[in-house]
């Protein structure tokens, strides 16, 4: 590829400088202000939203469209038909029909749905009547935040504030019953694709076919030499011959043209075609005999089918279900010949040639499902459900005869449709009955930890593959994962390279309409394959050319047609997105504009020159020029994957070859993601500990949003101070990470003190933490509804209850108001009753009970705290939720100093706990009379080889002392070598080591300490929420063995390796009181006469009390042995005097 | 436990008062009312600050 471009290239230089020549190209300034501009329009969550949007703009009233038509089989002149649906603007029912406009922060306080009413526009028959009814309510549909329906769309700073939404939040989510909900990006093998790959030695060609009705799968597989094509709705693999002849290609020597006459074919496939002859096969309705014979019994036979012969059924399977999305018209099958006899050209092509075989991990075979495409095909089952309902009702009420005539308007019920997305959202199972499609975990709760988990968690792309599967493929790095995918955030163990994250410049596109596209191919010189023979189409002079997997022609002029189209994209002619690239060993031209590829902006460099220029820089600084506006003008193009490949980037402009260049990459710190994108100086790193601090930064406290103190999670962390860090990355500017920071610069002296900083245990400064350094605040809700019961009873609360002696309020209470609630402001204790609700029993009739209401004996079910320390009420909140019952929400807030334990991390993956803290007096302190607040352990370095943290020490330094932030941006940044030299200007030393002084005996330390600032985040896992201790306590019911868990006050386990020491050991009665008397010993009574357990020094079986003795031994021994003996099992026990 | 107390007072029709979340005004609302802001409508209510007088325990502290 690159000689032909070169060649194109040399041609059109000839007259310019020779290269040796030629001046270099400059490198632009500020080149990377493209990509904040590119983010304002594009990437990170855009994708999300952008494919919600065409969901519910485009999509939804096409797949209304499709299923426009209800007929009911009672009235054939009944009909309902869909005229056009629209999404609203998102609104709450306020009972009786009347709606208020809703706002995401009110969905979330009152545990609402964020959801807006899909209306239709329909023409239906009553009586004998036509009717137009429009704005007809069918469903209600989950808003994406942010989409093109929010209410938050184009809103100012100030307008979202009003709103009590964060300007920075993403957007992206759901809000479904309160809960914040993602659906997360899905990657699968791209669909209508043929991939040839090594199954069990043999190679197949596999076609997954996805249309609207149907998804099949099509393998045409080698078997004992011959070709054979393989299909589930098929119980045999039909001979390939068999299958052509199938679709009228009758003769053999037209089977033969159309998958290639050369001797190296005919060679393979002439035992193919002799297996035809050999099963006397040789018309088009022998051949759709066979196959008739071959289909898989069907189940259920109705009337239709029953109708027609299986010649019929075998024609109907090859039109509609075998390559579906191949279209067949008037049962002229040649289109889909030509595709199975491509497909069979592809397996002989591997055969013969190994390097054949596509890469099912390759990212242009991929494709990324978004929110939108998701959520059009859980809407089409529901609404196809919903029509059939009402099918169902028309046939049954239509036949009765009634005073007002049937309006079928009436029995729509909108809460099909809302509830069956509701729940598909908010448990994460999408199960599609008619794809067969059935997957779990699609969604998941947005986590709210910090600002970049939720930001991370948008960006996040799950794969299909089992994650208990033990391959390394697709969990590896691919390289066309480049500048799509982060190479370095992926979490450890199972999902390691299953999860991943998309890069900061992302796109994925979304479905574009193929007639323009297939308009303008034709009309740049592609022929109608129809209209041509095999040998025609197969000579190498000729390229075909495919659209989104279908056959569109051929042309004879590749490189024109790739041109041409390059050309009116760059024009803006047709969508950006679309992609075209030729594969020379199949000799074929792919154009590209379905939905789900990932690409990415790159600048078009002409004649070893990038278009964009110095002045286009400019321009865009003045704000004159936004990234569409370099689109438009055919500066900045987007690559797919697969087009990528085809073209030759040049990372920064010193590599341009004007001979082969065509593109130039924007920025190259745009191959990391959000979270990666963290870490300054990820690229002086070890890559691994880029990974841990990718997974770490999602755990880091710190803020969430502007709107924090206005929202009651379950469970929020925020830091008190949260400081923006010193040696800063462009990607934390462009993701607004130092608005809402999550950590603090601390002054880090690496040097060894005491031992209790070993094992990467930190020293914390006694000062530091009074004066606020990791100090931070831990919300937690409690929450409870006011439930009405069917039997007119419904919960209620009380206030505080008094202590009948002395008249005061029990302590359990004490922070009750009289409504039952707690106030804001009281401190609560553990144990204390914060809601005093109590609950009416289950059995009460109503009608029974009559006047005797006050005679109900209600159940105490009080909300109370639990926890070692207490905390304070911040908040009350008393509302109504979707049912229209109460709902109270009470915010408790603890505010938590540094301890001993808690976890701190930089942005290296260098996490630690802390293992001392020293007052003040005893830290060390250098000439200048700094104290750090923070001991590190030099050990920590060597072999983590963590330089870029050495690094950002260095530059936060000199940053402090210039008064302003440096930058440690991958592949770029401020420079060691500059860092140093303002250090030294200011007096520092020229390493960043200081002389220090002992804090305890006030000598000079012997080495000079490398001391200075290093961003610090505090993670959530701290000691008070993990502290615990047992010595009795609640067992369970079954074993009687001491409960599991902290939160069950469990016990502390002494497991199977700990046993194993003390057998080693042979300690027998220490095992015994761990294992028995400290768990779960029991005294039972056994028979010596016949072994068997009995009951109160009576054994049943011998009738006689003579043998029984008590024995110890554990509960759940004598569990077993009753449980054996449910089963016919008799164990029996021996017993021995041993003393 | 509260079965020791006299519960027929304990469910005071007493109303109480809660702030709206959207104009800040004051609303008493009794129990087994509708929560809904008289003057905006709106049916997020908080409820006002303990009277008492909350003292911070220094002791606690560290």
């Amino acid at each position: 590829m690159d000689e032909k471009i070169a060649e194109v290239n040399k041609k059109n230089i000839e007259w310019e400088n020779t290269k040796g020549l030629r001046e270099p190209i400059k490198a632009l300034e500020d080149k990377w202000k493209l990509v904040p501009s590119f983010l304002q329009v594009k990437g990170l969550v855009k994708q999300h939203i952008d494919s919600f949007n065409y969901f519910i703009n485009v999509e939804i009233k096409k797949i209304v469209q499709a299923n426009e038509k209800v007929f009911c089989d009672a009235d054939p002149l009944f009909y309902i038909k869909y005229l056009n649906a629209y999404v609203g603007t998102p609104d709450l029912e306020e009972g009786f029909n009347v709606t208020k406009a809703a706002t995401p922060h009110e969905c979330r306080l009152r545990d609402m749905t964020y959801s807006a009413p899909i209306t239709v526009d329909i023409e239906y028959i009553r009586g004998n009547q036509r009717v137009i009814k429009n704005k007809q309510l069918i469903g209600r549909m989950p808003l994406m935040l942010r989409s093109s329906n929010c209410v938050l769309t184009n809103k100012s700073d100030f307008e979202l504030a009003q709103l009590n939404e964060c300007p920075h939040d993403p957007g992206g989510y759901f809000i479904i019953r309160g809960q914040e909900k993602v659906i997360l990006i899905q990657e699968q093998l791209s669909k209508n694709r043929m991939i040839v790959d090594e199954f069990k030695g043999a190679i197949q060609c596999q076609v997954t076919s996805s249309t609207h009705e149907k998804k099949t799968r099509t393998n045409v597989i080698v078997k004992n030499g011959k070709y054979v094509m393989r299909h589930n709705a098929l119980s045999d693999d039909i001979p390939i011959a068999v299958a052509f002849k199938a679709m009228g290609i009758c003769t053999d020597q037209e089977i033969m043209q159309l998958v290639g006459s050369d001797d190296a074919i005919a060679k393979k496939m002439a035992p193919c075609i002799m297996e035809c002859h050999n099963l006397k096969i040789f018309t088009q309705n022998q051949a759709l005999a066979y196959i008739g014979s071959k289909l898989k019994v069907k189940r259920f036979q109705t009337a239709n089918t029953k109708a027609r012969t299986p010649i019929d059924e075998a024609r109907d399977l090859l039109a509609t279900t075998i390559l579906a999305h191949v279209t067949v018209e008037n049962f002229n099958f040649y289109v889909k010949a030509i595709y199975l006899a491509i497909m069979v050209k592809r397996v002989i092509e591997a055969e013969n040639n190994k390097s054949a075989i596509d890469d099912p991990d390759y990212y242009g075979n991929k494709r990324l499902e978004l929110a939108g495409s998701l959520l059009s095909l859980m809407f089409e089952d529901l609404f196809k459900r919903f029509n059939w309902e009402l099918k169902s009702i028309a046939d049954k009420i239509i036949p009765k005869v009634k005073a007002a005539p049937f309006d079928v308007v009436k029995h729509m019920r909108p809460d099909l449709i809302a509830n069956g997305l509701f729940t598909a959202i908010s448990s994460g199972n999408w199960t599609i009955k008619r794809f067969k499609m059935e997957r779990h975990g699609v969604t998941q709760v947005l986590s709210r930890l910090s600002y970049i988990s939720a930001l991370g968690m948008m960006t996040r792309v799950n794969s299909q593959f089992e994650k208990t599967r033990k391959v390394s493929g697709p969990r590896s790095l691919q390289p066309s994962q480049w500048g799509m995918l982060c190479p370095s955030d992926t979490p450890e163990g199972e999902g390691c390279g299953l999860v991943k994250n998309l890069a900061l410049m992302t796109h994925i596109t979304t479905d574009s309409s193929e007639e323009p596209i297939s308009r303008l191919a034709c009309n740049s010189g592609v022929e109608d394959v129809r209209l041509l023979g095999g040998e025609e189409i197969n000579h190498p002079a000729v390229y075909i050319v495919f659209l989104n997997g279908n056959i569109l022609g051929v042309t004879r002029q590749y490189k024109k047609l790739i041109k041409i189209f390059r050309m009116f994209r760059r024009r803006g002619l047709i969508s950006s997105f679309v992609s075209i690239y030729p594969n020379h060993n199949q000799r074929t031209v792919y154009i590209c504009s379905d939905g789900g590829r990932l690409c990415r902006p790159y600048i078009i460099v002409e004649k070893g020159n990038p278009l964009v220029q110095q002045v286009h820089i400019n321009e865009l600084n003045r704000g004159i020029r936004k990234f569409q506006d370099f689109l438009n003008d055919g500066l900045i193009e987007y690559l797919d994957v697969n087009e990528e490949n085809d073209s030759h980037i040049a990372t920064v402009e010193a590599e341009i070859d004007p001979y082969v260049t065509t593109h130039l990459e924007i920025e190259p710190f745009t191959i990391l993601g959000v979270c990666a994108g963290l870490v300054p100086y990820p690229h002086h790193n070890q890559s691994p500990r880029n990974t841990y601090q990718c997974a770490m930064g999602k755990q880091a406290m710190g803020t969430i949003g502007y709107n924090q103190k206005n929202r009651i999670d379950t469970l929020m962390y925020n830091l008190v101070y949260p400081q923006c860090p010193m040696v800063k990355t462009k990607t934390i500017e462009l993701t607004n990470f130092d608005k809402l920071p999550a950590g603090q610069n601390a002054t880090v002296a690496v040097m060894s003190y005491s031992g209790y900083d070993i094992e990467d245990a930190l020293i914390l400064n006694r000062a530091s933490i009074d004066r606020g350094y990791g100090r931070c605040l831990v919300y937690k809700s409690a929450k409870t509804t006011m439930k009405r019961y069917s039997n007119q009873t419904s919960d209620r609360i009380l206030g505080p209850s008094k202590d009948a002696t002395t008249g005061k309020v029990i302590k359990a209470h004490d922070i009750l108001d009289s409504d039952g609630i707690a106030a804001p402001g009281e401190m609560v204790e553990n144990r204390q009753v914060l809601i005093n609700k109590q609950m009416p029993p289950a059995t009460i009739n109503p009608i029974a009970q009559g006047q005797q209401q006050q005679q109900i004996e209600y159940k105490e079910v009080p909300v109370t705290y639990k926890g070692p320390v207490e905390s304070y009420i911040e908040r009350v909140m008393v509302s109504a939720n979707a049912e229209d019952a109460f709902l109270i929400k009470i915010l408790l807030r603890q505010t938590r100093i540094p301890e001993i334990g808690d976890k701190f991390s930089s942005r290296h993956g260098q996490k630690g706990v802390t293992g001392l803290i020293v007052q003040q007096e005893d830290m060390p302190f250098n000439d200048r009379g700094i104290c750090p607040d923070m001991i590190m352990n030099p050990h920590g370095f060597p072999s983590r080889m963590t330089v870029g943290k050495t690094i950002e020490l260095l530059a936060g330094k000199a940053g402090l002392m210039e008064g302003k932030f440096h930058y440690g941006t991958a592949f770029g940044g401020s420079k060691v070598r500059d860092v140093c030299n303002e250090l030294e200007k200011h007096g520092y030393n020229y390493h960043g080591k200081d002389i220090f002084y002992s804090g305890i005996t006030g000598e000079p330390l012997e080495a000079y300490i490398y001391s200075g600032p290093v961003y610090y985040q505090k993670l959530k896992h701290m000691v008070q929420d993990k502290m615990h201790a047992r010595a009795r306590g609640p067992r369970a019911v079954l074993t009687r063995q001491p409960t599991e868990g902290r939160s069950r006050d469990g016990g502390l386990r002494l497991g199977e390796m700990e046993r194993d020491c003390l057998i080693g050991y042979g300690a027998s009665m220490l095992l015994m009181e761990r294992l028995m008397l400290a768990s779960d010993a029991f005294s039972a009574d056994i028979c010596g006469a016949c072994g068997r357990l009995a009951s109160r020094a009576w054994c049943h079986a011998c009738r006689s009390s003579a043998a029984v003795s008590a024995v110890e031994m554990p509960y759940a021994c004598k569990l077993l042995f009753q449980e054996l003996a449910s089963m016919n099992i008799v164990p029996k026990l021996t017993l021995k005097k041993y003393c | 436990m509260a079965d020791v107390g006299n519960r027929d007072q304990s469910i005071t029709k007493v109303p109480m008062i809660y702030v709206c979340g959207e104009c800040h005004k004051e609303n008493e609302i009794k129990p087994r009312d509708p929560i809904r802001c008289r003057e905006c409508g709106y049916r997020i209510m908080y409820k006002k600050r303990t009277k008492r007088c909350i003292l911070f325990n220094s002791d606690n502290s560290i």
